[in-house]
């Protein structure tokens, strides 16, 4: 008995010991504790970015901590699942500052999640309004408040590969202009051997869904900003928008099939291989994919990649008389959670992130996006020779400097719509819905969808 | 009561008090708050409101990704459970026998439960990748025929989600192994003597005797696949492409709950869950009173 | 014939797991066969001559890559002829080679020391929280006979059947009321109240200790927790193992609640370290693999080594209902 006794009591002290050896670091780094003796105000800033982009965000970080010492920011990334910010947000223990996109600030600002910055704005002298992109602003401005301020954008064009060119006896350095052209092109370098497909021309949906961007690029209108509804239904730019991704997909009643048409399901299966986007066996990289849609990050991500691809940029063609627009799906932006515990110091971060630097020095945010090849959000910045100076990267920033560059609709469903329209668009090209059902469906359920919403939200506020 | 009856219910509860209070307070108040929350409209954000019975009528009424997601859950649980019991099955009887290298042959079967999700979520996008993936690969080379579309294709996906989860099959295995090795010899060595073949040796004494193993891998199983959710989330982002036809309960509960904001809908959407599986997991046990058999004392 | 089928099998069970390892000693570039290529499995670097310029083979002919023209294409020195050709077109000649780089990009990348010591402080307190809560559950419902055991014991199995996603907001907002966000409270203390899967499977053992021991232990004057203390314990060594072993592994791979509780990165735990690896353009798939990689291999070994004991335990769990 007595020897079973000493060995637990041996068992339990040597458990002792070693959860005391492992014992784990606090919360707050020695900058951190050394910042609280200083008397700084210390705030929480999370990032849904990880890896290469939180890195870049980190330094900067590092620099405001550096310069100036009321403010200390404890850095988090916290990636995208949707559990901590919700969990933090619904058990009240929100960030000072949190970084993220569009569709999320339009999710949650009509719930009472968001502080307003127009106060903050307006008494500050280095973030003006007017010189951010009217896109972008109006992503973070809605419901008569600025809810964010926006970081980073992007935009969409075309890239094409040129030896697939070469190869199809068409001029590498001239791009297709119409949709005429796109089509004719897409014939050509549709390539298929005795094994099967061999190359794709084009695809609407490569490298990821875009039926948003294109029913705009056609002139179509998803959305009405002043009614606040969805307009898509019978709107025949739409319609037409369908009709043409459909046509991209092999029509078993048609007694000759397109040249550019596809089995959907080989198609379907370019989009979800292992490494199909991020890495060297990106279709289009290994040139599986002649012509595709893609953004500006591309200028970093190709060297890296695929550095012995010989490809070349220009803007998306549209329809004829359809106005003429780019398209950029949705921002990167910092805001101010409500109930954050100090929001002036919050917003001290945000405004020296935003302004240029003493002596004419680039903005960090500028900093930032050329880290990541993103376009800045300000006219004043992304004009800036950094950007415009690549022959490449200055073709995606003259995009959205020149033309009317709509965005994902700024409405509490826009998750909820980004959803339905790719689930639209895939039941027409299985040709399991006509372009006009999928235009009526996206309307009458996104509409529905967003009553809901507001009914809640009215009996919320009663 | 008797004295000693009394004893024992105290004593009883002593035992178990760590997790009478644990439950009622990890999982009962939540559970309490769901049925709550299910009553309600609920965007996480701001407190609930009461709404009576309305998201059940939604849900039963006006909601066809949720009879989808019904549809897919009953698919997947109707295959991936009996497939896995009877792979189970099936390996541990072969890793029963003294084969050379058993050790490493068991460990070998129990690595993909150890292997970290986000791996093995990218090693199966690439097996199952119909350009150029293992599986199609191998099918081209040896066999010179174009393999399906998998995870991409409506009518393979979840038959790929299927073989995915049958590769998890190493815990329900090792399981099995053991209620293998309590099975008594001398009952094949009766069996022998009769002049049985392996096959009637299996039938009439290893699977009678491995019944409250199937029994307790067979209510697990039943639990796992309900809520199966985590493969498929990784897999196909959370979204349940293409059209939905991965579009999973528990991941259709997730994507109310967590990106649409609709958590009152997704409680009654558990609280639903929540009762299927008690059901038949009781139904289960009950009808185990007809199959298995408990060896004696 | 057997061994045939199990051969096969294993082939099968372990390609991913290999290709894993393989990927984490491969350079980026090498990762994705190019179209057509079959995957490879066995990492090769290039071969390079004196100046380190790639050897390449070209239309049967071997020749040095002597760089890149202004167009992109390669121009290759074959002998005497000097050639111009696209990366498609050559191939470079590969010698086997391990791309030890990866595995230090991927700690240079994360704290990993420090990540691996919360990660272990997490595991282990929840190991031995686990096992004394849900042993002592466990004897309840195994050990003692009291009136509505069974019935208890079956909320106990439904309240397994409550999926996360519903449960976790009202846990964290209960954790908030008492301060713990932000600690390791949260990952820790629960287990000390016990589990119901792992109450399951040792009720299952302890009803395979024959009664009489209790019975003459009780009748000796043995106090309940005497019993539990003394013999029931004692012989269960092989079910404690099993629970400690499943415990810990399914702890060391939890991602989600360390993440939502947890709110600074030097409390990370390994799990979620894993997902710096992953950003939303791109993924650093050779480092990714091998932090997979070196999370995995301990728990093999783990594994391997408790082999005898975890299947002697659930032996003699015997689950005689």
């Amino acid at each position: 008995m007595r020897a079973t006794y000493i060995r637990w009591v041996l068992v339990i002290a040597a458990c002792a010991v070693v959860v005391a050896l492992l014992w784990p670091s606090e919360a707050g780094s020695p900058d951190e504790k050394a910042a609280l003796e200083e008397g700084r105000v210390i705030i929480t800033y999370w990032d849904r970015h990880t890896g290469h982009e939180f890195d870049e965000r980190k330094a900067l970080i590092d620099e405001f901590n550096a310069v100036q010492d009321e403010v200390y920011v404890r850095a988090l990334p916290v990636g995208f699942t949707m559990e901590k910010l919700l969990t933090s947000i619904a058990g009240r223990t929100p960030p000072d500052i949190l970084s993220t996109e569009g569709s999320i600030l339009t999710a949650l600002a009509p719930q009472h999640c968001v502080m307003p910055l127009d106060g903050f704005i307006k008494e500050s002298e280095s973030i003006n309004p007017d010189d951010f992109f009217p896109h972008m602003w109006r992503a973070v401005t809605f419901n008569g408040h600025t809810w964010g301020i926006p970081i980073t954008t992007d935009s969409i064009c075309l890239l094409w590969n040129k030896r697939a060119f070469r190869k199809a006896g068409l001029d590498p350095e001239r791009p297709p202009r119409t949709m005429a052209e796109l089509i004719e092109y897409a014939s050509k370098l549709t390539v298929r051997d005795a094994a099967g497909l061999k190359q794709i021309g084009f695809l609407p949906w490569l490298p990821w869904d875009h039926t948003h961007m294109w029913g705009s690029l056609f002139g179509g209108k998803w959305f009405d900003d002043a009614s606040g509804r969805f307009v898509c239904g019978e709107d025949t730019n739409i319609i037409a928008m369908f009709k043409w991704m459909q046509s991209f997909s092999i029509d078993p009643n048609a007694e000759k099939q397109l040249p550019y048409a596809l089995n959907p399901e080989m198609v379907a299966a370019f989009r979800t291989g292992f490494g199909a986007y991020m890495s060297a066996n990106n279709p289009f990289y290994s040139g599986k994919v002649a012509m595709t849609q893609e953004g500006e990050w591309q200028a970093s991500f190709i060297p890296r990649y695929a550095p012995e691809l010989d490809w070349g940029v220009a803007p998306l063609p549209q329809p004829e008389g359809a106005p003429p627009r780019s398209y950029s799906p949705t921002c990167v932006l910092d805001m101010i959670p409500a109930g954050a515990p100090h929001p002036e110091a919050a917003w001290k971060y945000i405004e020296w992130f935003n302004s240029p630097r003493p002596g004419g020095r680039p903005s960090p945010a500028s900093d930032y996006n050329r880290a990541i090849s993103n376009i800045p959000c300000r006219r004043s910045e992304a004009t800036h020779e950094r950007f415009m100076g690549d022959p490449v990267f200055s073709v995606f920033v003259k995009e959205v400097l020149t033309k009317e560059t709509p965005v994902i609709p700024v409405t509490p469903v826009a998750q909820y719509f980004v959803d339905e329209v790719e689930r639209e668009r895939e039941l027409v090209v299985l040709r399991e819905k006509t372009p006009e059902q999928a235009a009526r469906d996206t309307e009458n359920n996104c509409n529905a969808e967003l009553d809901r919403i507001l009914a809640i939200m009215k009996r919320d506020q009663s | 009561m008797t004295r000693m009856e009394r004893r024992n219910l105290r004593n009883g509860i002593l035992f178990a008090l760590p997790y009478l209070i644990g439950g009622s307070i990890f999982m009962v108040y939540p559970l309490v708050m769901s049925v709550y929350y299910s009553l309600c409209h609920y965007n996480i954000i701001t407190p609930p409101t009461l709404a009576g019975l309305a998201n059940y009528r939604a849900l039963f009424f006006r909601d066809e990704v949720f009879w989808k997601s019904v549809y897919n859950t009953l698919y997947f649980t109707a295959f991936s459970v009996p497939l896995s019991l009877i792979l189970a099955v099936g390996l541990a009887v072969l890793l029963n026998q003294a084969v050379k290298g058993q050790s490493v042959f068991r460990t070998v079967f129990f690595l993909p439960t150890i292997v970290p999700i986000v791996a093995s979520a990218v090693l199966w996008l690439w097996v199952l990748n119909p350009e150029s993936g293992l599986i199609n690969g191998m099918l081209r080379e040896f066999f010179n025929v174009e393999g399906p579309g998998w995870i991409a294709d409506i009518r393979w996906s979840k038959p790929s989600l299927i073989l995915m989860s049958l590769w998890s099959v190493g815990g329900p295995m090792v399981i099995f192994l053991a209620g293998l090795a309590d099975v008594p010899a001398v009952l094949y060595e009766a069996a022998d003597i009769d002049g049985a073949g392996p096959w009637q040796k299996f039938r009439n004494v290893t699977l009678p005797m491995l019944t409250p193993t199937i029994l307790f891998n067979l209510v697990m199983g039943l639990i796992g696949a309900f809520q199966y959710f985590t493969q498929v989330y990784v897999m196909t982002a959370g979204k349940g492409t293409p059209a939905d036809s991965t579009m999973f309960y528990a991941l259709y509960l997730y994507r109310n709950s967590f990106v649409y904001l609709k958590m009152g809908y997704a409680s009654a959407m558990a609280l639903l869950l929540f009762l299927v599986i008690l059901a038949a997991t009781v139904g289960v046990l009950i009808s185990s009173k007809r199959w298995v058999h408990y060896h004696g004392e | 014939m057997v061994y045939a089928v199990l051969l096969v099998l294993s082939a099968v069970f372990i390609s991913p797991f290999l290709w894993m390892l393989s990927t984490s000693l491969k350079h980026e570039s090498r990762i994705f066969p190019k179209p057509g290529e079959p995957p490879q499995w066995i990492p090769t670097t290039a071969r390079v001559d004196a100046e380190g310029r790639p050897l390449v083979v070209y239309q049967g002919k071997t020749g040095v890559d002597m760089g890149r023209d202004k167009l992109g294409r390669h121009m290759l020195q074959l002998g005497d002829e000097q050639v111009t050709a696209w990366a498609e077109d050559f191939a470079v000649q590969q010698r086997a080679g391990l791309h030890w780089q990866n595995y230090a990009d991927a700690f240079h990348r994360m704290a990993f020391w420090r990540n691996l010591r919360n990660t272990l402080f997490v595991c282990v307190t929840v190991v031995l929280g686990t096992l004394v809560s849900c042993s002592l559950v466990a004897y309840s419902f195994a050990r003692i006979p009291w009136r509505g055991r069974e019935i208890v014991f079956v909320l106990v199995l439904a309240t397994m059947m409550l999926p996360y996603q519903v449960t976790l907001i009202p846990l964290f907002a209960m954790y908030r009321q008492l301060g713990w966000v932000g600690t390791f409270k949260p990952l820790v203390i629960p287990a000390f109240f016990g589990t119901p899967f792992y109450i399951f499977l040792l009720r299952q053992f302890f009803l395979g200790v024959p009664q009489d021991l209790s019975a003459s232990a009780r009748i000796d004057g043995c106090s309940e927790f005497g019993i539990y203390l003394f013999i029931i314990l004692p012989l269960s060594k092989p079910a404690l193992a099993t629970t400690a072993l499943f415990t810990f592994l399914f702890q060391w791979a939890d991602f989600l609640n360390p993440l939502v509780y947890l709110q600074d990165d030097r409390q990370y735990t390994l799990a979620i370290a894993l997902q710096q690896f992953q950003s939303q353009h791109e993924n650093a798939w050779g480092p990714l693999m091998a932090m997979s990689s070196v999370i995995t291999i301990p728990i093999i070994i783990l594994f391997f080594l408790t082999q005898r004991t975890f299947i002697q335990g659930i032996t003699l769990t015997g689950l005689k209902g």
